[in-house]
């Protein structure tokens, strides 16, 4: 019974280039919940602690999808990642130092699995998240890109966003003449239907 | 190529692999059976460039084993590692207190999950149900073929087995030959018209789909 001392033979160490759900708790409680939420087609999820989440973070090719978290504390590469890629993030009590600003916090751990399900079962104009990794779009075309998964799925939230990877969706979007375009308001962006761009231009 | 694919059995008590061991011979798998995790290890070792097993059933608790220098985690763990495409079900009497399943999902986020308490026939029973799915025109027939339904044509190949039993999840293959062997099953597929197609995920990672309209493109820049 039980698994070796050998911490970093750990399966969920093993790098994927699926979509994964890292969460983080001091006892796995959280994140064995959350398995029972996330649908196996949709992500992996993988139960960290705080010591090896920065390791298992590093697993999740080419990002984590989303950071589930309950533990008052990060280490530095974490919140670094969590600060320069989009990934949707969820915290059950008190937040973690250094966690950017589009940080979804909750009280309850039933609002948090809530907002779980739902962004794995986001529906934007018919665009749904691909099994595995990767967008639907309505004419049933897979787009691959993780930015584009995470404005599915946070939508209709906003998320930090770089430039680069704005001009990258709205590319991907406009080549496959989507009627959904990224929209940017500040540092966050969020998907809007194409037709309320064009009426404000 | 017919290859008949393996299955590993990973339980301490005697008795319940003997039975296990039959379940599958009767279904004609070729069980790698094994009472200790050390010995569960040796097997993957000893057939790591012969065999890749479909399916692994691993019983957390170890408690007869004969020898306890390694874990059910240690396997789990390198089958997570080592063999990601092999489907796998870990069955415990302690499979609802959470710091048990935290610890079968860190050894291996994919695992399935069974409670040990519903009984040996409840565990085949769902075994059955995986090997013997049916996927939009598709069914696996003894756990050793995929049969199109409409024409009958049998496909042997243990990788489209694979593709089937995982889905609708992505299955990622381990060579070049496998990932040869899984578009051959693709064209298969093409060549009879089926309502399911082989979608490619790039990075010899694929999955069936049975809806028709979906067209892969090329990765995106940003990942």
């Amino acid at each position: 019974m039980g698994v070796s001392d050998d911490r970093s033979m750990l399966g969920v160490l093993a790098p994927d280039r699926g979509r994964s759900v890292l969460v983080v708790t001091d006892d796995g409680e959280l994140a064995v919940a959350v398995r029972d939420t996330v649908p196996p087609a949709i992500a992996l999820v993988r139960d960290a602690r705080p010591g090896d989440a920065a390791e298992i973070a590093a697993a999740c090719l080419p990002w984590p999808w989303m950071v589930v978290g309950g533990t008052p504390a990060l280490t530095p590469e974490v919140t670094a990642l969590l600060r320069d890629r989009p990934v949707l993030i969820l915290w059950l009590g008190p937040l973690a130092a250094g966690l950017p600003a589009d940080v979804r916090r909750f009280d309850r751990p039933a609002a948090l699995l809530e907002a779980v399900a739902a962004a794995c079962h986001a529906d934007v104009g018919g665009m749904r998240l691909a099994p595995g990794s990767g967008v639907e779009l309505r004419d049933g075309t897979l787009v691959r890109g993780a930015t584009l998964e995470a404005l599915v799925a946070a939508h209709p939230r906003p998320i930090a966003l770089s430039s680069r990877s704005f001009h990258t969706v709205s590319g991907t979007l406009a080549r496959h003449a989507s009627a959904w375009q990224p929209q940017r308001e500040g540092a966050l962006v969020t998907l809007v239907p194409a037709s309320r761009m064009a009426a404000r231009a | 190529m017919r290859a008949n694919p393996e299955v590993l059995i990973l339980e301490d008590d005697a008795e319940t692999l003997d039975e296990l061991q039959t379940h599958f011979t009767r279904k004609r798998f070729h069980p790698l059976a094994a009472r200790s995790a050390s010995r569960a290890l040796s097997l993957l070792e000893h057939n790591r460039y012969s065999s890749r097993p479909v399916l692994a059933i691993v019983d957390w608790d170890l408690g007869k084993a004969p020898d306890r220098s390694a874990s059910s985690g240690d396997v789990l763990s390198r089958l997570a590692r080592e063999l990601r495409e092999c489907a796998v079900i870990v069955y415990s009497q302690n499979i609802d207190a959470f710091n048990v399943r935290s610890q079968i999902q860190r050894s291996h986020p994919r695992a399935l999950l069974h409670d040990k308490r519903d009984g040996d026939a409840s565990l085949l029973e769902r075994v059955d149900r995986m090997l013997d799915r049916t996927v939009g025109d598709l069914r696996i027939h003894d756990g050793t073929v995929v049969v199109h339904i409409p024409s009958l044509d049998q496909h042997h190949h243990r990788e489209a087995i694979r593709l089937v039993v995982h889905h609708p999840d992505i299955v990622t293959f381990h060579s070049d030959t496998a990932t040869k062997a899984v578009r051959r099953f693709g064209e298969w597929l093409t060549a009879h018209d089926s309502a399911v197609r082989l979608v490619s995920h790039g990075n010899r990672k694929y999955r069936l789909a049975v809806t028709v309209s979906e067209v892969p493109s090329p990765p995106d820049a940003d990942g």
